[in-house]
């Protein structure tokens, strides 16, 4: 297990001016989002946000609009105090933070793109990448030298002295990434980056993206309400609704056994082809009465579309092996509910 | 997502039956008193779809005013109240009043000098002279006197005529009370639907008596002040002396002149208390004009002018430096330089003390709302108050001269650089402040790269407005011992000199064009840089 980056635990978020009293309330009584609205007029932002992201994982957080996504992200820098809770960085309580040692944090560890790129108008695509650097009061030409580097790394060389409004959305969004990177941090915040794009370009950018984090191994949070590209992008998915983290998982794992009837809507429009693997429908060897004499071969990490391809083939069905010995079959049958998410026969 | 069993079916508006008891019931709601009724003429009222109501209130109709007193529909209250006494007025003065007394009077008293004439006649007669003069004079006069007879009798036959008009008024505006009255009272319920806690409702013994009272205490006095024409003096003046001798006992001086006595105490105690501070504004205010002045006045004349019109190229093109070297032609071949200079560096320095404190203010104002709850009156006092009525203060306080007046020009032309400064900081856009915040920026930083920059357009927009504000204070400012081009016209002025008053006139107008022109393309250049 590699070291963990970021670490929740127990996260509350309660928004009024009588939140202290609500959050007492809470963890005495026990009561609900609409029971603190009624004798707090507080809103429950966040409930008990616990997670962990280890180091080079990209972590995506999965809800719909006012389920307390982006408000549980703003935690971690602490655009957004919490009411209960911790929130460590490498192991830092972030909560404890002197102002100074916060701003130091937020320039040097942690890059935070926005859904509206928030780009400053009147300054240069490079001034605008360099800004988090001023901030840190670095020189003009190491200043320049970053930001032109990091230009390059989300392909906008030769932008550099134009004005963000000079440039289409998704290059904007670019500046926006190449600004998040320049101060070479350790924890990448993205607050639905690529949400306001069109459909196609966001597609190019959610590969670039990926690309981009795999090589720098940065620790991403990636917030969106698209439960594709969350699958798409995300090493684990957290599914979030009214403030509370309704499930944490791998993108297979949320799929294939959904904790509730809400996270099952959700899945059921996305397309299992590449996401299920073989080892979470094979059967066991012995259910399969004929020979296995001749049958076609997958290790139990190929996915749906391959073994598709190796059963239309055969009419035997699929042996699944690990590490060459044979572990497990899938029938035809078996496949085809497999595709249809994993439904019992 | 869609359950079968909950699905909307989708039905043609034609097809669509009304539901009357909700409706009834919430209009009942609101009527409370006869709401039956109510809510009969409501629903004829939405059926209806014309452009005129049909329906016809009798208790509105009769009562009037007080009908809707009642149901608390204030401003029909008020419009028909009006109306109804104007048309109570014409039957009063039809049916009490005496059109025609004023020629009857005069009618009387010429009839009455005719007699005097004739009674000097006879004595002129008895005493052998020749009456014939004062025959022809009595005559002339009981001529007169007829006329005027007529003239009365007529106006007094126009007194029935006076009284149907009134009638005719007050059944037309009965008539309309009564076909309108529904209509309002049901705006009323759909205001009431949206906002049922600030919209009244029902019938209250409150409304009633409150109506009753205000059309008791008003319908009377004016029928009565219209209709008699010897009406009593209590009414046509506010007795003020009364009043006064009320609060303060007979004999004593009157409620104005005792309280003026005591501001003159007041502000005489108060300036001898904050002498230093003022002195110390006084001196500060004149470092600033005297370094303008000495640069403007101080310099040779042909340097001034040629860094003038470079300017004017420099900022806002050809054309206006033409126009700038027009007009300081202008001014200084009618010998208004000296005094163009005494008036640029007098502006120059108010507008300099005005954007040095209005800026940091705006921006103050900009972030705490509480701070600009409190400053807005205080900016609108500065704004709206008539410059003459604080140059009694400023003279109180700090004297007369240029200094003074620097700081009544500052009064007036600062709160729109305030203003627009703390526009421009509310407007800038709640993402951005939060992106510079999460990559690590203070506040001081925040402020210098986002926020500022992002409002100068508004800030600079503001000082525009500042530097031409305080242009307009020039004349006024003469007024307490300004000097400048204002001086020419107040002098222009005082001895009614037109051709003078007209050149300088133009002076001040050329000064206040060739800045505002510099200034507006300095602008707009940033504007397109931007």
């Amino acid at each position: 297990m590699s070291e963990t980056v970021v670490s929740l635990k127990d996260v509350w978020k309660i928004f009024g001016a009588r939140a202290d009293e609500a959050m007492q309330a809470v963890k005495n009584e026990g009561i609900g989002k609409p029971e603190v609205l009624e004798r707090f007029q507080c809103v429950v932002g966040v409930q008990g946000a616990t997670f962990d992201v280890p180091r080079g994982e990209i972590f995506c957080i999965m809800g719909l609009s006012g389920s307390g996504k982006s408000t549980l992200v703003r935690h971690i820098n602490r655009l957004i105090e919490p009411t209960a809770g911790t929130i460590e960085i490498l192991g830092r309580d972030v909560s404890s933070m002197s102002a100074s040692e916060l701003r130091r944090v937020r320039a040097q560890q942690i890059g935070m793109v926005f859904q509206h790129m928030a780009l400053m108008p009147h300054r240069s695509v490079r001034d605008n990448v360099a800004y988090p650097l001023e901030i840190r009061k670095v020189s003009k030409s190491k200043r320049w030298a970053v930001s032109d580097h990091a230009l390059g790394l989300v392909d906008l060389t030769g932008y550099e002295d134009r004005l963000p409004k000079e440039l289409s959305g998704g290059m904007q969004q670019r500046v926006g990434i190449a600004r998040a990177l320049a101060s070479d941090p350790e924890i990448l915040l993205m607050d639905e980056p690529f949400s306001a794009l069109d459909p196609l370009i966001r597609l190019q950018l959610q590969d670039q993206f990926k690309a981009l984090v795999a090589q720098l191994k940065k620790t991403t949070l990636f917030i969106t309400h698209d439960l594709d590209e969350a699958i798409r992008i995300g090493h684990r998915i957290a599914i979030m609704k009214d403030g509370v983290i309704v499930q944490i998982g791998t993108p297979e794992d949320i799929v294939m056994n959904p904790a509730d009837d809400y996270v099952r809507e959700f899945v059921q429009g996305i397309s299992k082809l590449k996401l299920v693997k073989a080892h979470s429908i094979m059967q066991p060897l012995g259910s399969y009465k004929g020979s296995l004499e001749g049958a076609p071969r997958a290790d139990e990490g190929a996915d749906l579309d391959q073994l598709i391809d190796l059963a239309v083939g055969s009419e035997q069905p699929v042996v699944i092996t690990e590490n060459g010995n044979d572990v497990g079959i899938v029938t035809k049958p078996r496949l085809l509910r497999g595709i249809q998410g994993g439904k019992d026969e | 997502m869609s359950d079968p069993t909950s699905e909307m079916k989708v039905t043609a508006a034609s097809d669509i039956e009304v539901d009357r008891d909700a409706l009834d019931a919430s209009i009942k709601n609101f009527a409370g008193d006869s709401g039956g009724y109510y809510a009969g003429v409501f629903h004829k009222i939405h059926d209806a779809t014309g452009l005129l109501p049909t329906t016809f209130n009798l208790w509105a109709a009769l009562l009037g005013p007080l009908w809707s007193a009642s149901r608390a529909v204030w401003g029909m209250f008020w419009t028909f109240l009006i109306l109804e006494v104007i048309a109570w007025v014409q039957i009063g003065r039809g049916w009490w009043g005496n059109p025609g007394s004023d020629m009857a009077d005069r009618a009387q008293r010429q009839l009455d000098r005719a007699q005097e004439f004739l009674d000097k006649a006879a004595a002129a007669t008895a005493s052998g002279e020749d009456p014939e003069r004062f025959n022809k004079l009595a005559e002339n006069i009981t001529k007169a006197a007829n006329d005027s007879l007529a003239k009365a009798d007529a106006a007094q036959s126009q007194a029935f005529g006076i009284m149907l008009t009134g009638l005719a008024l007050l059944v037309f505006f009965k008539l309309i009370q009564g076909f309108y009255a529904n209509t309002a009272y049901e705006k009323q319920y759909s205001r009431w639907r949206i906002d049922p806690d600030s919209t009244e409702s029902g019938r209250s013994m409150r409304n009633i008596a409150l109506g009753a009272i205000l059309v008791a205490a008003i319908a009377p006095l004016i029928v009565f002040r219209f209709t008699i024409s010897s009406s009593i003096p209590m009414l046509d003046t506010f007795p003020e002396d009364q009043a006064s001798a009320l609060f303060l006992g007979n004999g004593s001086a009157n409620l104005f002149t005792s309280v003026a006595n005591w501001l003159n105490a007041v502000i005489d105690s108060a300036v001898t208390a904050w002498s230093d501070v003022t002195r110390g504004i006084i001196v500060f205010v004149k470092t600033v004009l005297d370094g303008l002045q000495l640069a403007l006045s101080g310099s040779p004349w042909p340097v001034v002018m040629l860094v003038i019109c470079v300017t004017a190229w420099r900022a806002a093109g050809p054309r206006v430096a033409i126009f700038t070297a027009a007009s300081l032609a202008y001014i200084a071949l009618f010998g208004y330089w000296e005094l163009a200079m005494e008036t640029v560096a007098l502006v120059g320095a108010a507008v300099l003390i005005s954007v040095a404190i209005g800026i940091p203010l705006g921006i103050w104002f900009g972030k705490s709302k509480r701070a600009y709850k409190i400053a807005e009156p205080v900016l609108d006092l500065m704004q709206t108050l008539p410059a003459f009525v604080y140059l009694i203060p400023i003279i109180a306080f700090f004297g007369t001269g240029n200094p003074p007046g620097i700081l009544a020009t500052i009064i007036f032309g600062m709160p729109p650089v305030i203003r627009l400064t703390a526009l421009g900081m509310r407007g800038v856009p709640e993402s951005i402040k939060e992106a510079a915040v999460a990559f690590g920026a203070s506040r001081f930083q925040l402020l210098k790269d986002v926020e500022v920059p992002l409002a100068l357009p508004s800030i600079m927009a503001g000082v525009n407005q500042t530097i031409l504000m305080c242009l307009s204070m020039v004349v006024i400012i003469s007024l307490i011992g300004g000097g400048g081009l204002g001086k020419v016209i107040l002098e222009a002025l005082q001895y009614a000199a037109k051709g003078e008053g007209l050149l300088g006139g133009f002076a001040i107008l050329f000064c206040a064009m060739v800045i505002d022109r510099i200034v507006q393309g300095a602008f707009r250049r940033k504007d397109q840089t931007d």
